[in-house]
């Protein structure tokens, strides 16, 4: 690690999330305090709506309901008759992921900070707060809530049995000893990719907004603020819409589907599945 | 000398063609579905976000290795 000579240069930068305080064996890093502001304000709007919901919404509560109303429409023309059941999980991760994105632009977030002390006794700044989403740790947990909910409804929807012989036996049999690497292969990028995409992007949004801090003057970095702005949104739409796609494509099946242990005709949720599956399992298809 | 920096650089500079190129190429794409057919907007937006996304996830991985390679 070249702390040394990044120690003075202008742009602190640290992949990790660093240490606030320690609390017995439980160490308390600056991304934590930033999933737990995105986490106060979600139910923050969740207790107000619920106490003071109208039929004619106020201002406030048309706010809160847009996301809401955006989401579930998009989940509904989406995901097929059972969208009801998907909408609670979308919902959340889109809300939560917009939420702890936008909690990096707020004044303050990363240029505030406390000195600490480690081990060997080198002493930096540590900001107080860090997004959440430019946490490893906080975009791989949600990936993996994301994989075990569309395993589960793969299952679910398919049956166990069912479930397994699309996952590891290819549509023409002889091709099984191909295509099940690729696919397992596929299966399991998918939590890389998901993870790793909000992460990448929302950490290099921080750097990107710690430079222009750096180099340039008052105004510059505000124009940088709002391209942030519409990343942080487009972001949690496309962590939610991936979740939503990977459930569907695992609701309806991947290959040919005569499997008699499907308890639905499969077809719409299909057909709105995305270019992903003819990218990694093309040769599924008939 | 310490040539780190340097294939940091590299990593996320020629890793960002590809995906420049495939995301100038979508969104030319959705724009001109878009400009043929403006009430389909509804229709095209989820799959090209989607697309997009997938696209600039190539990006990304290019940053992730840029960034392995500078802090690990």
């Amino acid at each position: 690690m070249p702390e040394e000579e990044h120690a003075e240069s202008l742009v602190h930068v640290a992949i990790k999330a660093e240490e606030l305080v320690e609390i017995g064996p439980f160490t308390v890093t600056n991304s934590m305090v930033g999933t737990l502001i995105a986490t106060i304000v979600l139910l923050a709007a969740a207790w107000w709506v619920s106490r003071n919901a109208q039929t004619v919404p106020s201002r406030l509560q048309s706010v809160i309901e847009f996301p809401v109303e955006f989401m579930a429409n998009i989940v509904q023309g989406q995901g097929g008759h059972r969208w009801r059941s998907i909408v609670p999980l979308i919902l959340t991760i889109f809300l939560l992921v917009l939420t702890a994105n936008w909690v990096g632009l707020l004044p303050g977030v990363g240029t505030i900070g406390v000195n600490w002390t480690d081990a060997e006794g080198h002493t930096a700044v540590h900001p107080l707060i860090r997004p959440a989403s430019a946490d490893l740790n906080f975009t791989l947990a949600l990936a993996m809530v994301a994989f075990v909910a569309f395993i589960a409804w793969g299952i679910k929807a398919n049956g166990v049995r069912g479930y397994l012989k699309e996952t590891f036996v290819a549509n023409p049999a002889y091709m099984t000893p191909i295509m099940t690497p690729i696919h397992v292969v596929s299966e399991l990028s998918r939590l890389i990719s998901l993870s790793m995409r909000l992460f990448g992007n929302v950490f290099a949004g921080e750097v990107l907004l710690a430079v222009m801090l750096a180099l340039t003057f008052v105004v510059v970095p505000a124009i940088f603020l709002g391209l942030e702005m519409v990343f942080g949104f487009v972001q949690a739409l496309v962590f939610a819409l991936l979740t939503l796609t990977y459930i569907t494509l695992a609701m309806a099946g991947h290959g040919g589907g005569h499997d008699e242990e499907h308890d639905e005709p499969h077809g719409d949720a299909d057909d709105a599945g995305l270019s992903e599956q003819y990218a990694t399992a093309g040769a599924n298809r008939p | 000398m310490d040539l780190t920096p340097l294939a940091a650089g590299l990593a996320i500079g020629l890793g960002a063609i590809g995906p420049g190129i495939g995301l100038g190429m979508g969104v030319s794409k959705a724009m001109e579905a878009l400009g043929r057919n403006p009430e389909a907007s509804g229709a095209i937006f989820v799959p090209y976000v989607l697309g997009i996304a997938l696209t600039e996830a190539i990006g990304i991985y290019a940053l992730v290795i840029g960034l392995l390679i500078l802090f690990v």
